[in-house]
C-alpha cells in the first residue's frame, strides 16, 4: 500500500522532482565515467605514470561526494518543504511519524536509485567516449567500445550510497523535529525584510577588499618565512581571503539594489517598483546561498580554465622541452672518448643518424656558460634549423626563454661588446636566437648561452660534458630508464679530460623524446580531465541549488503575481516580468565569478603569453570555458525559467 | 446620477455533462455612480462568482455586464489588464499586499502600473496616506504594521488611481471588530466625499449596515433587496439580519 502512495507521490511531484533527479543522474554519470577513465587498463598502460590520473580523479570523488552530499541534503529540505501541508496530512490521519518518514525515503530511494542506474548507463557511454578521447590524444588507435569497469561502478555506488545516506539522515531529522501545526501553517508566518543602510553596505564591501589585501599581503610575507610562523600566517591568510571574498559577494548584491532602487525615475518606471521589490526579497533571503553558490562558481571556472590552459600548454610546450631524440648532459669534464660507449648503447637499440658530443664553457667571473659555434651548428643541424655564420671578432646568444629575455636585451644595448680570453667580441648582426634547444639542460643551464668562435672556447674551461643524438625512428620512451641504468651501471667507465678533476659532486640528466612526450600527455591528461571532472560537476552543483532556490519561491510568488493581475498588469507583462525576475536572481551570483574569469584569463595571457608557444592558447581555453560553463549554466537556466513559469501562471489567476 | 453599472441576466455554471454546478442564474441588476452597495449571502450562494465576473477575473456563461456602457464580458483578453487598470479597484479579505514592499511603495505601485509621472508619485502617495490616517507608517514593511493598517493601505491602493468601481471582498473577514469599524467608516467616507462606487461583499451584517442598499443572494439568485434609504445604521441593521433570518428559514422569496 505505502510502496504504490510512494510512486503515486512521484508521479505527481515530478515538477519538484525533475531537477533533482537530472541533477543527481549527471552526477553519477559524470562520476562513473571519470572513475571508468581512471581504472581503464587501457589508459594506464599507456604511460608509466598514467596512475596520477587514477590518483587524481579519486581524490576529486572523494570530494566531490562530499560537496554533493551537502546539494542532496539541500535538495530534500526543498522537498519537504513543498510537501509540508501533505506530511502534516498523514499525520492527522494517525500515521506515525516513523511511517512518515519511511515513506519519504522510500520514494527518495526510488528516485535516488533510478538516478544512479541511468546515470551509470550514460557514464558507460561517456567513459567509452572519454576512454577514445585520450586514446587520441596519444596518438593510439583508437575505435568506439562500450566497456563496464566493476571496480569503478562499485566506488560509484559507494559514494552515492554515503551521498543518500547523508541527505537521508537530514530529511528524517527535518520530518521528526517539525511539528503537525507548523507543517501546517508555516507559510502563513511573516516574512521579515529590512535593508540596512546604502553606508552600511559600502563599509562592508571596503572592509571585505581590505581583509582580501591583508590575507593577500600575509601570503606574500609568507614566501621568505623559513620557520613553523609560516603556518599561522597561511591559516591568517586563507581565513582573511575566504571571509572577504564571502563577504563581498554577500554585499554587492544589496548594494547594486540599493543603488537601482535610489532613482526615483527608474524606481517608478513601468513595473520595476514591483520587480525590485521581488529581487530584493530574493537577495534578502537568500543571499547567503547566493555568495556560497558565487565562491562555487569562481572555483569552477577558474579550476576549468586552469586545468584547460596548464594541460594544453603543457602539450603545446612539449616539442620545445625535448627537442632532441636522446640527450646526455653530464655536469663533469669528461673527455668526448666517455661518451663513444653511451652512442654505442643507444645504437644498439635505435639506430643513430647523427650525433655530436660537445662541452660547455665556463666563462670567467660570469655566471653563463658558452657554446662554441660548430658546436652550436650541428645542434642547429640535428634539429633541422639553418646554420648561422658570424665573424671571428662576434657572438651570439641563445635564448629560448622569455624570463631572460628582456633582461639580455638591455644588456646587450648597455654593452655591445665583451671581452673573453683578451680578446673583444662584437654582438652578432642578428644577436639573439630564439629557436628551442632546450636551455635549461643541453645548450646551457639558465636558460641561455654564449655562441662564440671555436677559437676563442678553446680558451675556456670545459667544465660540462654532452650527448644529444638523432634517430632514424622516433625510439621509444623506455629508452631513458635503459641510458639511465646504463650510466650508473659499472659498463660504463667514464675519463675525465687531461689537467681536469672531477668535481665532488657529478650530476647527470637524460632527457629520450619519446619518453617526454609521452609524459607531457600524461600531464595534460591528467591535469586537463581532474579540471573537467571537478569543475563540471561544481558547475552543475551551482545550478542545481539556484534552480530549487527559484523553484522554492513559486508559492510566495503565485500570490504577489496574482496581486499584480489584480492591479491591471497584463499578462504578457507577467511573463516578462517572471522571466527578468529569475534572470536577475539567476544571474546575480555571476557577476563576480565571470568578472574574476576574465581578469584571470587576461591577467594568464598577459603572464603567459610568451612562455606558451602555442599563440593564442590562453584566450582559446578562455574561451572554452566560458562556452562549457554556459551550456550547463543556460541549460539549468532554461529547465529553471519553464518550471518557473508554470508554476506561478499555473494558479497565478486562479 | 447615470448607472455606472449593470448586470444583464448573466448565468455562471461550472463543471460539464451531468456534473453542472449553477453558480449564478440569471441575475440582474444596477448600480448607480456614487453608490454603496453591499451584497450578501451565506457561503456557496455565488456572491464572490458575482465579484468575480464583475472584476473580470472570471468570465460569465451567458449574459452581459456593462461598465459605463461598456460591455465588460466582450472585451478581448488582451484589454483585459488595461480596462482592470483604469476602472477598477480592490480590497480583498487578506489584504494581498506585497510584503516586499514598504507601504509606501505597495501604494504606489497602483501608480507606477498605470504609468503614472514618476515626478507625483510620493506627492500623491502621501497626500492619500494622510487621508487614510497612515502616513506615520509609510516606511514600514506590511509585516511591521497591523492588520487595520494593512487594510487602509490596500484601500489607499485601490482608490488612489481614482477608479470608477471599487470592489471589496469581505474586507473586515481578517480584522477586529475596533479595525473593522474603523475601515468600514471609511470606506463610507471614500464613498461620501470622494462620490465614489462601492460594491462590498460581506457575509457580516454589521459590515453591510454601511451600505446604502444590500442584494440578497441564495443559490446564485437574488433573494431580496433593500435599501437603506432615510434610516440611520441601527434600524437598518436590524432589517438585515430580519432578511438573512428569513433566508435561513427556507422562505423562497420576499420581493
Amino acid at each position: 500500500m505505502y510502496a504504490r502512495l510512494a510512486l503515486r507521490n512521484i508521479r505527481r511531484s515530478l515538477r519538484d522532482y525533475i531537477i533533482y533527479f537530472v541533477t543527481t543522474t549527471l552526477v553519477a554519470a559524470l562520476m562513473y565515467s571519470f572513475l571508468a577513465l581512471g581504472f581503464s587498463p587501457n589508459v594506464i598502460s599507456m604511460s608509466e605514470n598514467m596512475s596520477m590520473l587514477t590518483s587524481g580523479i579519486l581524490i576529486l570523488s572523494v570530494l566531490i561526494a562530499f560537496v554533493t552530499s551537502f546539494v542532496i541534503g539541500y535538495a530534500i529540505r526543498f522537498m519537504l518543504e513543498q510537501r509540508k501541508k501533505e506530511l502534516a496530512t498523514y499525520e492527522l490521519m494517525g500515521m506515525e511519524v516513523k511511517t512518515v518518514c519511511r515513506l519519504f525515503l522510500a520514494e527518495s530511494t526510488a528516485i535516488g536509485g533510478c538516478a544512479f542506474l541511468l546515470g551509470s548507463l550514460i557514464g558507460t557511454g561517456l567513459s567509452s567516449l572519454l576512454n577514445q578521447l585520450v586514446r587520441n590524444i596519444f596518438g593510439f588507435p583508437h575505435s568506439y567500445q562500450v566497456v563496464f569497469f566493476s571496480q569503478a561502478w562499485a566506488i560509484t555506488l559507494l559514494s552515492f550510497a554515503l551521498m543518500y545516506g547523508v541527505g537521508m539522515l537530514r530529511a528524517v531529522k527535518v520530518i521528526r523535529r517539525r511539528k503537525v501545526v507548523d507543517l501546517l501553517y508555516d507559510s502563513h508566518r511573516n516574512e521579515g525584510y529590512s535593508f540596512r543602510s546604502i553606508r552600511w553596505h559600502i563599509l562592508c564591501v571596503l572592509i571585505s577588499i581590505a581583509a582580501m589585501a591583508v590575507g593577500a599581503a600575509l601570503l606574500a610575507e609568507l614566501v621568505h618565512i623559513q620557520s613553523n610562523r609560516a603556518w599561522l600566517y597561511l591559516g591568517g591568510a586563507c581565513l582573511l581571503i575566504l571571509a572577504g571574498v564571502y563577504e563581498l559577494h554577500r554585499q554587492v548584491p544589496f548594494l547594486l539594489y540599493q543603488f537601482a532602487k535610489r532613482d526615483p525615475y527608474r524606481k517608478y518606471r513601468g513595473e520595476n517598483l514591483f520587480l525590485l521589490g521581488q529581487i530584493g526579497r530574493r537577495i534578502q533571503s537568500t543571499g547567503r546561498t547566493m555568495a556560497i553558490v558565487a565562491i562555487l562558481l569562481t572555483v569552477s571556472l577558474a579550476t576549468l580554465f586552469v586545468g584547460l590552459t596548464m594541460g594544453a600548454g603543457y602539450r603545446a610546450n612539449m616539442e620545445a622541452y625535448y627537442p632532441y631524440d636522446v640527450g646526455v648532459a653530464i655536469d663533469a669534464p669528461l673527455s668526448t672518448d666517455s661518451m663513444e660507449p653511451v652512442i654505442s648503447f643507444v645504437q644498439d637499440r635505435c639506430a643513430v643518424e647523427d650525433s655530436v658530443v660537445f662541452y660547455l664553457y665556463s666563462v670567467p667571473d660570469v655566471p653563463v656558460e658558452a657554446l662554441s659555434l660548430s658546436d652550436y651548428n650541428h645542434l642547429r643541424q640535428i634539429l633541422g634549423l639553418p646554420l648561422v655564420s658570424m665573424d671571428d671578432d662576434e657572438f651570439l646568444i641563445h635564448c629560448d626563454t622569455w624570463r631572460s629575455m628582456k633582461e639580455i636585451q638591455k644588456a646587450l644595448e648597455r654593452e655591445p661588446e665583451i671581452t673573453l680570453t683578451s680578446q673583444t667580441l662584437h654582438a652578432a648582426q642578428t644577436p639573439i636566437m630564439t629557436e628551442p634547444m632546450e636551455q635549461y639542460q643541453m645548450a646551457g643551464t639558465k636558460g641561455f648561452v654564449l655562441v662564440v668562435p671555436d677559437k676563442v672556447a678553446k680558451q675556456l674551461l670545459a667544465s660540462k660534458i654532452r650527448l644529444a643524438i638523432k634517430l632514424e625512428n622516433d625510439g621509444y620512451p623506455k629508452l631513458k630508464g635503459e641510458l639511465q641504468g646504463f650510466l650508473k651501471s659499472d659498463e660504463w667507465r667514464p675519463e675525465v679530460q687531461t689537467g681536469y678533476e672531477l668535481p665532488e659532486r657529478v650530476t647527470f640528466g637524460v632527457t629520450v623524446k619519446a619518453w617526454g612526450i609521452a609524459n607531457s600527455l600524461t600531464g595534460f591528461t591528467t591535469i586537463s580531465f581532474c579540471g573537467l571532472y571537478l569543475s563540471i560537476i561544481f558547475i552543475i552543483l551551482s545550478c542545481t541549488v539556484l534552480a530549487f532556490e527559484q523553484l522554492s519561491a513559486i508559492d510566495k510568488n503565485q500570490k504577489n503575481y496574482r496581486v499584480i493581475d489584480r492591479l491591471g498588469v497584463s499578462s504578457q507583462r507577467r511573463v516578462a516580468l517572471i522571466r527578468k525576475e529569475l534572470s536577475t536572481v539567476f544571474f546575480i551570483p555571476l557577476l563576480l565569478p565571470i568578472l574574476l574569469t576574465v581578469m584571470l584569463v587576461f591577467g594568464a595571457q598577459i603572464f603567459f603569453r610568451e612562455a606558451i608557444l602555442q599563440e593564442g592558447l590562453v584566450l582559446l581555453c578562455g574561451l572554452i570555458t566560458i562556452v562549457v560553463f554556459c551550456v550547463i549554466y543556460f541549460t539549468y537556466f532554461g529547465a529553471t525559467l519553464f518550471l518557473f513559469k508554470r508554476g506561478i501562471l499555473r494558479q497565478g489567476t486562479e | 446620477m447615470g448607472e455606472l453599472l449593470k448586470v444583464s441576466r448573466i448565468h455562471k455554471y461550472y463543471g460539464m455533462d451531468g456534473n453542472v454546478t449553477k453558480a449564478i442564474q440569471d441575475i440582474s441588476f444596477s448600480v448607480h455612480e456614487g453608490e454603496f452597495v453591499g451584497i450578501m449571502g451565506a457561503s456557496g450562494s455565488g456572491k464572490t462568482t458575482l465579484l468575480n465576473c464583475i472584476s473580470t477575473i472570471d468570465t460569465v456563461t451567458s449574459g452581459h455586464i456593462y461598465l459605463n456602457g461598456t460591455d465588460i464580458t466582450e472585451i478581448k483578453e488582451k484589454e483585459l489588464a488595461r480596462f482592470r487598470r483604469e476602472n477598477l479597484g480592490f480590497i480583498f479579505q487578506d489584504f494581498n499586499l506585497l510584503d516586499t514592499l514598504t507601504i509606501s511603495e505597495n501604494i504606489a505601485l497602483a501608480l507606477t502600473i498605470n504609468n503614472v509621472s514618476p515626478d507625483q508619485i510620493d506627492r500623491r502617495v502621501q497626500a492619500m496616506a494622510e487621508r487614510l490616517g497612515i502616513a506615520d507608517i509609510l516606511e514600514k514593511y506590511p509585516y511591521q504594521v497591523s492588520g487595520g493598517q494593512k487594510q487602509r493601505c490596500a484601500c489607499a491602493r485601490a482608490i488612489i488611481n481614482q477608479p470608477r468601481l471599487i470592489l471589496a471582498d469581505e474586507p473586515t473577514g481578517a480584522l477586529d471588530s475596533h479595525s473593522s469599524q474603523i475601515l468600514l467608516s471609511m470606506i463610507r467616507s471614500i464613498n461620501e466625499e470622494l462620490s465614489a462606487t462601492v460594491l462590498m461583499v460581506t457575509h457580516d451584517a454589521f459590515s453591510a449596515s454601511y451600505a446604502k442598499r444590500i442584494l440578497f443572494l441564495r443559490d446564485g439568485t437574488i433573494f431580496a433587496e433593500i435599501l437603506k434609504g432615510d434610516d440611520s445604521r441601527e434600524p437598518f441593521f436590524e432589517r438585515i439580519i430580519k432578511i438573512l433570518t428569513m433566508m435561513g428559514s427556507g422562505v423562497s422569496d420576499v420581493r
